[in-house]
């Protein structure tokens, strides 16, 4: 009935109330906050069946979905919550048509433990259509798959980047199955952790191989840590000299044989008596050989 | 009515056989220097985050190493002059690659500014220009065709080298990438051995001056070949001729005074302000109206793919007799196509989405090889192949200026009225008013170009054998310089 023609779902939300609670005014505040109930509303309209919420802290979020009631005007329908695809018990509601649409809203506490995707559900004639949201803590995205390069003895700098700044930031190395920290005091002179807000980098100086693996940098958000691996490839420098030195081969190679294929065709043409033809390439090279070049002397003018 | 300036070489071009070859050299040397530099960008991020600098510092590379390829125009120009195309390439390919190589174990930024931006930039404009020289030198009828060619090398590597340098840095990181290139930009050395001196057929044989050569051949030799290789002075009347000046060694400075060459400098310093910006600034546009990071790669893409085919094609198109002879409208007709094609971008971007930019990418793609492959071309036509030596080098040196500053001052307008289409409509007025200006002043100078070939045929026999010894001894090059003699002679005998 409804899925293939929904026009616009409208979504409401109450994700501003992060800003009021992490802002760069108190954030200590929100440090030490115990679970919140603040309540703000904003509606936002979306076309689109799948919505993203990232929460930094525990708090209650009350989602809502809005469903138009084109074309069948049924007087009312059904609204339940799924959450992870399993239904909530006591979730089920009749939904009434009002202004031509069906609300349906409900109020969750949210804390690290019950994260996940959360769909709003209207059931109606035998037909359903529903609205996904994901509410995840803020994760790193785009983050390279392909390992970074480094070379033997040279320094890497890996970077972690998020969109809100977490509580702070963490650097692992994976070793085997576990994890190894690497803080200030883990060899302070190869690495150097520089943290800004919603950025960090690691430095790592004088490379062995040993160093090659994943790295791990983990965002701790008061709800749960966002990680991100990072693998890096140490190589010699031995690795690009191969390639390089075929290619500078290759290169002498070519230019030898076409200079030489050059001074062949020449010598043909000047042991044949051809007394017409200047080579200026000859009379460069070949100082004393005067065997019948005729140096030109008129200009013809072609008009 | 053939133009005005045609085979003052002293010889008749080959115009085929080895002149394939030397294309293909062009087309590599060509292809390495405006490809090049815009390929490099891909390192850049890494390099970035590596030195601790700000994205403006690092694209001071590219545009450094494309500053040092315009500004060294004049020496090349002076280099070729001098010692011919070939040893300029090679010397110029090495430059390249020992810079690379060398700044593959840099530590500093300042390492890279030096390396790939002068010492790389500088070996790249001892690639461009005697290509460019040398294709003058090898063809005279089919020449067009052979511009067109030798030019498609710059978006034929720029798509190769795209994806090459994602795999070398995928692979190697930036330092062993930089290694690698040092060593592929190398095969310029291959190109310029490619670029054999031309060899010149005689027709006639002057026993005089056959005497004469053979003694200036023992005695400067070197200079006199060299000269001969320029299609510059005659042997025989050197020893007099050295002394005035270096026109031929040099750089030719009388070019100044050339009314096509002041026309060409005039339309192709506007036009350069608004000829890059457009690229570059095609894939954010699309972006900017919502178009995802793929679709808008997609564009330039389609961009390069046209460009690919219609430089050849331009060249095959110019090559016939019925535009060669007014090859200098089709110029300005391409240049004012350009315009038309960005004032319509805004509205095909707004009206049809995606795949109005789609339509956009592939005529700015048509019109962009067009003038590219034409543009050095008309330079050979206006000023002869003897000449065109001096007069790149000149032109790019001064091309350096609005080349660097034309996306710049874009991005600033685009900052500024926050919306692409502005910056599309000046780039547009900036390509249509010098194309207008130069099928304008080129009616012009065509017509004074018949006026004095009229003048010059029906000049009298006597008169004109005169003025040929005359034009003998002094050895210049330019018809008009002798139809100016003519006039003088002509206004003298009434």
């Amino acid at each position: 009935m409804f899925s293939p023609w929904i026009s616009s779902l409208k979504l409401i939300l109450i994700p501003l109330f992060w800003r009021g609670i992490y802002t760069t005014e108190n954030p200590l505040l929100a440090l030490n906050d115990p679970v919140t109930t603040v309540f703000r509303s904003a509606v936002l309209k979306g076309d689109n069946l799948v919505e993203k919420v990232e929460i930094l802290k525990p708090i209650n979020l009350e989602l809502a979905c809005t469903c138009d009631g084109n074309p069948n005007k049924l007087p009312n329908v059904t609204g339940f919550w799924r959450k992870d695809g399993i239904e909530i018990a006591n979730s089920r509601l009749t939904v009434l048509l009002e202004n031509e649409q069906y609300n349906l809203k409900k109020v969750f506490s949210i804390h690290g433990d019950s994260l996940g995707n959360y769909s709003c559900v209207f059931n109606g004639a035998d037909k359903e259509s529903k609205f996904d949201f994901y509410l995840t803590a803020p994760e790193m995205g785009n983050m390279k798959e392909k390992p970074i390069v480094a070379y033997v003895g040279d320094s890497v700098v890996m970077a972690c980047k998020i969109k809100l700044p977490p509580k702070t930031w963490i650097w692992y190395k994976e070793n085997g199955t576990e994890q190894e920290l690497i803080n200030s005091t883990t060899d302070p002179l190869r690495y150097k952790i520089f943290v800004d807000r919603n950025t960090t980098k690691l430095t790592v100086t004088n490379l062995t191989e040993v160093d090659s693996g994943v790295y791990i940098c983990s965002a701790i958000y008061n709800i749960k840590t966002s990680v991100s691996h990072l693998e890096v490839r140490v190589i010699s420098f031995m690795e690009p000299l191969k390639p390089f030195i075929a290619i500078v081969a290759e290169v002498i190679i070519l230019v030898f044989l076409i200079l030489l294929y050059e001074r062949w065709g020449s010598q043909k043409s000047s042991s044949s008596p051809t007394g017409n033809m200047m080579h200026v390439d000859q009379m460069h090279k070949l100082t004393q050989d005067d065997n019948g070049i005729d140096e030109s002397s008129t200009r013809k003018r072609k008009i | 009515m053939p133009p005005a300036v045609k085979a003052n070489l002293g010889y008749t071009p080959p115009d085929g056989g080895w002149g394939w070859a030397v294309v293909f050299g062009a087309f590599i040397s060509i292809g390495f220097s405006y490809a090049f530099p815009k390929s490099l960008t891909i390192y850049f991020k890494e390099i970035q985050k590596y030195f601790t600098v700000s994205y403006s510092e690092i694209a001071w590379v590219s545009s450094i190493m494309l500053a040092a390829m315009y500004a060294g125009g004049p020496v090349s120009s002076i280099l070729v002059n001098r010692y011919g195309s070939r040893p300029v390439v090679i010397m110029g390919g090495l430059m390249v690659g020992v810079s690379m190589v060398a700044a593959s174990f840099g530590t500093t930024i300042m390492h890279l500014y030096l390396l790939v931006g002068v010492i790389g930039g500088f070996g790249l404009s001892f690639n461009l220009q005697p290509s460019l020289t040398i294709i003058g030198k090898y063809f005279q009828v089919k020449r067009p065709m052979a511009n067109g060619l030798a030019m498609a090398g710059s978006p034929v590597f720029l798509f190769t080298l795209a994806p090459l340098n994602q795999f070398l840095f995928d692979n190697f990181g930036w330092r062993g990438a930089f290694m690698i290139l040092g060593a592929i930009v190398m095969n310029c050395c291959v190109a310029g051995a490619l670029m054999r001196p031309v060899k010149m057929k005689t027709v006639q044989k002057d026993p005089d001056a056959a005497t004469n050569g053979t003694t200036t051949e023992k005695a400067g030799a070197t200079e006199g070949i060299a000269n001969l290789e320029a299609g510059g002075l005659l042997s025989d009347t050197e020893p007099k001729q050295k002394k005035g000046g270096c026109a031929d060694k040099c750089l030719d400075l009388s070019l100044f005074k050339h009314r096509g060459f002041i026309i060409y400098l005039i339309g192709n310093v506007v036009m350069f302000f608004g000829f890059f910006a457009p690229v570059v600034f095609l894939a954010p546009y699309a972006k900017g109206i919502g178009i995802d990071n793929y679709q808008a790669a997609f564009l330039l893409s389609i961009f390069a793919l046209v460009d690919m085919f219609a430089r050849p094609g331009t060249g095959l198109i110019a090559n016939t007799k019925w535009i060669r002879p007014r090859i200098q409208y089709f110029f300005s007709i391409s240049v004012a196509y350009n315009g038309v094609c960005h004032l319509l971008c805004p509205f095909l971007a707004v009206h049809l989405g995606y795949a109005g930019l789609v339509i956009y990418a592939v005529f700015f793609g048509l019109a962009f090889g067009m003038v590219c492959a034409l543009l050095f071309e008309v330079l050979m036509d206006l000023v002869g192949a003897e000449r065109f030596s001096s007069a790149v080098g000149l032109v790019t040196i001064i091309e350096c200026g609005p080349v660097l500053l034309g996306p710049p001052v874009a991005g600033f307008l685009v900052d500024v009225f926050d919306d692409y289409k502005y910056m599309y409509w000046a780039c547009g007025i900036m390509m249509l008013s010098p194309g207008i200006f130069l099928f304008i002043m080129n009616y012009f100078n065509y017509k004074r170009l018949d006026q004095e070939e009229r003048q010059r045929q029906s000049g009298t026999t006597g008169l004109g054998s005169v003025t040929r010894s005359i034009m003998e001894e002094r050895g210049a090059g330019e018809e008009r310089t002798i139809s100016k003699d003519l006039e003088m002679f002509d206004e003298e005998g009434q």
